[in-house]
């Protein structure tokens, strides 16, 4: 079977992926990359350099043109849009930089998401493990206010939770600082890292910022669609 | 105005090209409806004055006598005594070999002449040629398109006197003109000589009426010269019934069509702020690159008045088209109930083009007019967050709330004032309406956070109805739309159901003998159709009848004006079968009351109309001139709308000879008699004579009437269809606004792993959830509805009264009907929704 072999033991991997959006000729080309279970990396770039499309294609919500993503050693290209939302539901966790929580359900609720989409728990165990969910990031009194009423941090932190609550083995966060001030970014950076060291899931984040970078285990630089290795290409220097 | 920024806001034509197209609809379907049903209105109205013209023409009087007629030489003395503006009428129908009935109008050519149009020119060869060639007749120019008949071909006539050859005549071929187009609107009046008509119509030497053209001052003077037995009558006298009548069934359509105006109201509103809200980024922009109030307000009113002038366009098209096909219809209904009208054509009147457009302008001015409002005052980019107009449109609920208790009220103090006639009582109805579905987004948000409190634990469907209850603005003229479209279908099939049940439970009571002789005429013109008396014996004998009825409908003048008197020649124990609703007395004895004294019974729409009851005194002429009668009884009838006085033959006729001719036949067989071998005796009996009559049964009439019902309803079936469409299509509007402002929140849910399957349940769920809502509500609404059509309206218009019948049935099937279009409204959104692509969708700006 294809997930053994090579990729065995990786959470993400994406062999010579290729991908353009119509109309607008290709943003990613021939991108390798290769994620191991609970090691962190970041991705940094000029805006439009793809890197955001990467995290995308990692996630299954774009299908690349060439080369093969797998996601925790299945490749998403043989799979439909159903199949990639199972896949993605039960092994991902995404956090996006504007947050996404759904104004319609309470905070509370909004972490329950991934577990009734994702989990075979009852109700009253997704409400337990969610409420505990956020209480780990310091919102467990919170959980009955509706979204539009927590500042932009709590906002973040709450998605960070739901991106965590369902257990996945992969994080993908869009810069989840882009939309905050510094020191509200900092406080949710490092909640983050923590949140995902206390999980042990791998964590791949997309960022403009390189000293927030600088704190993951390995910083990849997105440039015109190519994917370079910072530590890699500084050794070889 | 800046071009460019015009550019800007109207570039989202080409960039969602649907909304801008559904946008459209909303106006073309509002403006349709309004100008079709107007339309065939006028064109059947001037089509029914023409006949009456026609037939009336320019007379101010008219000499009736006895229904059998009366000497033409009381006509020769008037001319003699120098009465010169007189016009002598035969008048009746006949058949054509394909079928048809007609109706022959016998005038004397030379008299004519300030009369009417149809014979006056004597000049004219062909009129020329009725005078002096008996046997010519000159059918209605839009007739010979179709007939495949020419100028001075033979044809074969049938009337109640046997067969006849006429000879047609055309003015146009005798001009040599050329070939007029069908567009002759009084179609069904073939006009002779008198004197041909005379031997058509049986009538020889008899005069069914004088047309007389009097000055004020002549009047007395005039009425003294007749003789006995004749009437001097005011020609309004004579055709203000019908006129009312006819009047009455045109504004209840013009009220179905404003129905669907209000219920496309809701659409235009409900895409033309969709329009401008799906755009606040745009505006937002345009704010900060310095684009003015004024400016702003401008460009949005500037497409509103684009999308209301093109649709209105439209809209004229369709509705001519539309037109077409309702002009049948009335015209059909009118001469089923009324007159016999015929109507090709429909011409619409400058002055109601212009109407129809300014209303569709207007509405589409008036419905952007909120929403450019609040595009231009938003002091900031940012307060227009749809959250903050949303918030906005929930405080706004109580002001409706308010708004709407008023107008029940004010309707409910109309209604029971019982002020304004019929337009009274519509325009209570609407009142009532219009308060009902202002209270209706109050309740939704109530029901819908009710729904979200149940769902609790239930992470999607939750999602759904709250995202509904954030979308009130939306939701809600939708939900409205939908709603009112249900309840008139309701209060329709309420209305039609329960009048259609008493009409066949009474066409059951009313026919109660087993075979009818009748005279073949339609329907409006069988009362002037007549058989000879003398056959009641040969026909008793022939069939060997246990009893032989007769029955004879006429105009005669009354106190009251010209009435429709139905003189009656009764089966034994008649009294049983008439479903009376008030009388002074019962069985036989009311039969004796009726037999020996000057008393009558009258029919329900009678005693509305003329706002007579029992014991009431009517003067009545009858066969010996007008003699004072008392109202004995009120009986339930839908014979006629505008009502009628049944007297027993014995009383009409004392003191004279009695009946020559009558109206019909209605034989008892004995049980042990076959019908069917009755009815061939009769019929070759019949054939012998070559009379215009035939041999019917119950169930034949039950038909024949049953299906007049049915087609003087099925205007109003196709209205609700209309209407329905239009509350589908806002549905579908309100549910692709709905999730087309929820894209980023469905592409949220994807990436977090709700399945395409899952997002079309979702969508589909709110549709279900609008669309039984709206089908709940509109079971109140629908039986408040059709409760006040049965009991007022159709009482103030028809003077009918009927039994309520709880519509179960249709109940059921609105329900279904809702949920129905409110689901298959949401497969294309939910469609949409799941195929869309998840990362342009998350970028949106929340």
């Amino acid at each position: 079977m294809e997930q053994q072999g090579s990729i065995e033991g990786a959470v993400l991997s994406l062999t010579d992926v290729a991908f353009g959006y119509p109309g607008e000729g290709e943003v990613l080309h021939g991108v390798d990359l290769e994620l191991a279970a609970g090691e962190r990396v970041a991705i940094v770039g000029e805006s439009g350099s793809g890197k955001s499309t990467l995290l995308h294609l990692a996630a299954g919500l774009e299908a690349a043109d060439r080369g093969k993503v797998h996601l925790t050693g299945k490749a998403l290209a043989g799979l439909d849009e159903a199949a990639r939302t199972r896949l993605r539901r039960s092994r991902v966790g995404i956090v996006f930089q504007s947050f996404h929580l759904i104004p319609t359900l309470t905070v509370l609720e909004n972490v329950m998401l991934p577990l009734e989409l994702a989990t075979d728990l009852d109700a009253a165990q997704r409400r337990e493990r969610a409420a505990r969910q956020l209480a780990a990031v310091g919102l467990g009194d919170k959980g009955g206010r509706e979204p539009e009423q927590l500042s932009g941090g709590e906002q973040q932190r709450v998605a960070i939770a739901r991106a965590l609550v369902h257990r996945p083995a992969l994080i993908l966060a869009d810069e989840p600082t882009g939309n905050l001030d510094s020191r509200t970014g900092e406080a949710v950076f490092g909640l983050l890292l923590e949140q995902v060291r206390a999980t042990g899931c791998a964590l791949l984040l997309v960022t403009h910022c390189d000293d927030l970078a600088g704190r993951l285990d390995r910083v990849l630089r997105m440039q015109d669609g190519h994917l370079q290795d910072l530590a890699a290409e500084a050794s070889a220097t | 105005m800046n071009s460019l920024l015009v550019k800007a806001w109207l570039r989202d034509w080409r960039r969602r090209p649907l909304q801008r197209l559904l946008t459209l609809v909303g106006v073309v379907i509002a403006v349709a409806v309004v100008l079709a049903v107007d339309l065939a209105n006028q064109s059947a109205q001037r089509a029914f004055d023409r006949s009456m013209d026609e037939v009336a023409g320019t007379a101010t009087h008219q000499i009736l006598g006895p229904a059998r007629g009366f000497d033409e030489a009381h006509y020769r003395d008037l001319r003699l005594a120098g009465w010169r503006d007189t016009a002598p009428i035969v008048e009746g129908p006949a058949r054509l070999p394909d079928g048809r009935t007609i109706y022959v109008l016998g005038v004397d050519p030379l008299a004519e002449g300030p009369f009417r149009g149809a014979a006056s020119d004597i000049g004219d060869a062909p009129v020329q040629r009725l005078v002096t060639e008996p046997g010519t007749i000159l059918p209605p120019s839009g007739w010979w398109a179709g007939s495949g008949m020419a100028h001075e071909d033979g044809l074969t006539l049938e009337t109640t006197a046997g067969r006849f050859e006429v000879t047609l005549l055309d003015r146009a071929a005798e001009r040599d003109e050329p070939a007029v187009e069908a567009d002759d609107e009084g179609g069904s009046l073939w006009v002779t000589d008198i004197a041909t008509a005379q031997t058509l119509l049986g009538r020889p030497g008899r005069l069914d009426r004088i047309d007389v053209r009097l000055d004020d001052a002549d009047i007395d003077g005039f009425a003294e010269l007749l003789p006995d037995g004749l009437e001097l009558v005011p020609v309004a006298a004579r055709d203000q019934a019908s006129r009312e009548l006819a009047q009455a069934f045109r504004i209840n359509l013009t009220a179905m069509s404003l129905l669907a105006l209000l219920i496309a109201a809701f659409l235009i509103y409900n895409t033309q702020t969709f329009a401008v809200l799906r755009r606040r980024e745009v505006l937002a922009s345009l704010r900060l690159v310095g684009a003015g109030r004024r400016a702003l307000f401008g460009v949005v009113m500037l497409e509103a008045l684009l999308v209301g002038v093109i649709g209105t366009l439209l809209g004229v098209l369709v509705g001519m088209g539309l037109a077409q096909v309702l002009v049948g219809q009335v015209a059909q209904t009118v001469t089923d109930h009324f007159f016999v009208v015929a109507v090709t054509e429909v011409t619409p009147r400058p002055l109601a083009l212009l109407a129809v457009i300014a209303l569709g302008v207007g509405l589409s001015l008036l419905a952007a007019l909120a929403p450019a409002w609040e595009a231009a005052r938003a002091a900031s980019p940012g307060s227009l967050g749809r959250g903050r107009l949303e918030r906005r449109a929930r405080r706004g609920l109580r002001g409706l709330a308010v708004a709407a208790v008023v107008l029940l009220a004010a309707g409910g103090v109309m209604l029971l004032l019982g002020t304004g006639g019929l337009v009274g009582s519509f325009v209570a109805l609407f009142l009532l309406i219009t308060g009902f579905v202002l209270l209706l987004p109050l309740v939704l948000a109530g029901v819908l956070r009710g729904l979200a409190r149940l769902g609790r634990g239930r992470t999607l469907p939750r999602i759904g109805v709250r995202s509904l209850e954030r979308s009130l603005s939306r939701s809600a003229p939708a939900t409205s739309a939908l709603t009112l479209a249900l309840a008139a279908a309701i209060s329709v099939s309420v209305m039609v159901g329960s009048f259609r049940d008493s009409v066949e439970q009474w066409l059951g009571q009313a026919l109660t003998s087993d075979v009818y002789v009748v005279p073949v005429a339609p329907a409006a013109a069988r009362s002037g159709a007549r058989l000879p008396a003398d056959w009641g014996e040969t026909l008793a004998r022939i069939a060997e009848a246990e009893s032989v009825s007769t029955g004879s409908s006429q105009d005669t003048p009354s106190a009251v004006g010209m009435i429709d008197l139905y003189v009656v020649e009764p089966h034994p124990v008649w009294l049983d079968y008439l479903p009376l609703l008030r009388a002074e007395a019962t069985g036989e004895a009311l039969d004796r009351r009726l037999r020996e004294t000057d008393a009558v019974l009258v029919t329900e729409p009678f005693a509305a109309h003329h706002d007579v009851g029992v014991g009431d005194r009517l003067e009545i002429r009858v066969d010996d001139g007008r003699r004072m009668f008392e109202v004995a009884g009120v009986y339930r009838d839908y014979g006629s709308p505008q009502g009628t006085v049944l007297m027993l033959g014995e009383r009409f006729y004392a003191g004279t000879a009695g009946a020559e001719e009558v109206g019909s036949f209605g034989l008892r067989l004995p049980d042990d008699v076959d019908a069917g071998a009755v009815i061939e005796r009769l019929e070759a009996w019949l054939a012998e004579r070559e009379t215009a009559a035939m041999v019917t049964r119950p169930g034949d009439i039950e038909q024949e009437s049953m299906a007049i019902f049915d087609r003087t309803f099925a205007i109003t079936h196709l209205l609700r269809v209309i209407t329905l469409l239009v509350a589908f299509i806002a549905i579908l509007g309100a549910l692709m606004a709905l999730q087309m402002e929820r894209a980023r929140e469905f592409a949220t849910l994807r990436s977090l792993g709700l399945l395409p399957g899952g997002v079309r349940g979702l969508v589909v769920f709110q549709g279900a959830v609008l669309g039984g809502f709206a089908a709940l509500a509109a079971i109140p609404l629908g039986l408040g509805m059709g409760w006040l059509l049965i009991e007022v309206i159709n009482r103030e218009a028809f003077g009918w009264g009927m039994d309520l019948r709880w519509p179960g049935r249709e109940i059921a099937e609105t329900v279904v009907l809702g949920v129905g279009a409110a689901l298959l409204a949401a497969l294309i959104p939910a469609w949409r929704m799941a195929r869309m692509r998840l990362v342009p969708a998350l970028r949106e700006v929340p």
